[in-house]
């Protein structure tokens, strides 16, 4: 087919143009579209996304020293990130991200009488430790540092050891701010 | 000229530079090495000088079953009721003993018969020693497995026992046991 454009530049164009026109279909197209749409939102379930949330994976052959999963990725010095060891149970904003501490609340908000109470593996010794998860309550949420720790929580038809509800039962208000990890003891 | 004169210094800042980092490392590895290795949770707990004895068992159970609600100390916010004080009155009417293994949060719990006769002897003792009967029996495993197969309707049970411990004078007022008027937000 004799191209209709004067300039060379235009010919170009049209040439491409009509022969994508006359190689590519409409529905090729869109199920490429689909495909390429659906690998994009399935790429953050991909176990990758989960293991950079745990912490990183210490060089050469990964560690199986305790028997939590948690613990043997866990460290004892960095209280704002997800693997320090408290937090094997802690499901929330950590309160060390959100200007408390640890065990402590941000200002603006108040610890909650009641709390979530599970036990962690301290890496350091390899002792076990009764950990208190104490939600701060008052202001809306932090958003800071979600971590979600799973060690010893039961699905939601067990409510007393299922750390995915607001812990503010009893503080002045029901509004959840963040989740601290305070040391109950240690265990036999 | 200046420039020039600084780029002749380079292998004495090299120098000193890697002096600082040694004396840094060495620094920080003593400080690493000095506290203990046992009994040192983390930063926060080392800062604090803080030794932690062993938890009992049955101290234990109690963390991980009650304390969350029932607080530390036997008493929490309003909406949990107080053991400190107030539990052992329970015991000294037969069907104020059964309905403490009773309560849905004791009998459907995952723990053992022995384990949840431990944790309720523990803490009748620790928390309300003054009000158990001077006749007072410990609970065993045995009587806990055949009494947690009932279920029970708790408010009514309350009721129930509270009114029969009352009747038979084993509460110095009406409204010992009674729970606070809660009023929602």
């Amino acid at each position: 087919m004799t191209p209709i454009s004067s300039t060379r530049f235009d010919r170009l164009i049209e040439a491409f143009t009509r022969g994508a026109a006359q190689r590519s279909s409409r529905r090729g197209f869109l199920s490429q579209c689909g495909l390429w749409l659906i690998a994009a939102s399935a790429l953050p379930l991909l176990p990758v996304a989960r293991r950079a949330q745990a912490g990183e994976q210490p060089a050469g052959k990964p560690v199986r020293k305790f028997a939590s999963a948690f613990a043997n990725l866990a460290q004892t010095s960095d209280s704002t990130r997800c693997n320090y060891w408290r937090y094997c149970a802690s499901d929330g904003y950590l309160c060390a991200c959100c200007g408390g501490g640890p065990n402590t609340c941000p200002p603006g908000t108040s610890p909650s009488p009641t709390s979530w109470i599970g036990s962690c593996i301290n890496p350091d010794d390899g002792k076990t430790y009764l950990i208190a998860y104490r939600d701060c309550c008052g202001q809306d949420s932090c958003g800071r540092c979600l971590c979600l720790g799973q060690e010893g929580d039961m699905p939601s038809y067990r409510p007393q050891v299922n750390n995915d509800i607001v812990w503010c039962f009893g503080a002045s208000s029901m509004v959840y701010h963040c989740s601290s990890a305070g040391l109950v003891g240690l265990a036999e | 000229m200046r420039r020039r004169q600084r780029a002749g210094s380079v292998p004495g800042t090299l120098a000193s530079a890697l002096a600082l980092s040694i004396a840094l490392s060495s620094i920080s590895g003593s400080g690493r090495a000095a506290p203990p290795a046992s009994n040192v949770p983390d930063s926060v707990t080392r800062r604090s000088g803080l030794t932690l004895a062993p938890m009992p068992r049955a101290a234990q159970l109690y963390a991980t079953n009650c304390q969350g609600c029932h607080g530390e100390l036997g008493s929490s916010a309003a909406e949990m009721p107080t053991l400190a004080g107030r539990v052992g009155y329970f015991t000294r009417i037969p069907e104020g003993r059964r309905y403490l293994v009773q309560v849905p949060n004791v009998a459907l719990n995952a723990n053992s018969d022995a384990d949840i006769a431990a944790v309720l002897n523990w803490l009748l003792a620790t928390y309300s020693r003054a009000q158990l009967p001077p006749d007072f029996k410990p609970y065993t495993a045995s009587e806990v497995g055949e009494l947690r197969q009932a279920r029970i309707d708790v408010a009514a049970t309350r009721r129930r026992v509270i009114d029969a411990l009352v009747a038979a004078g084993q509460v110095p007022s009406a409204d010992a046991l009674a729970l606070p008027h809660i009023v929602l937000y």
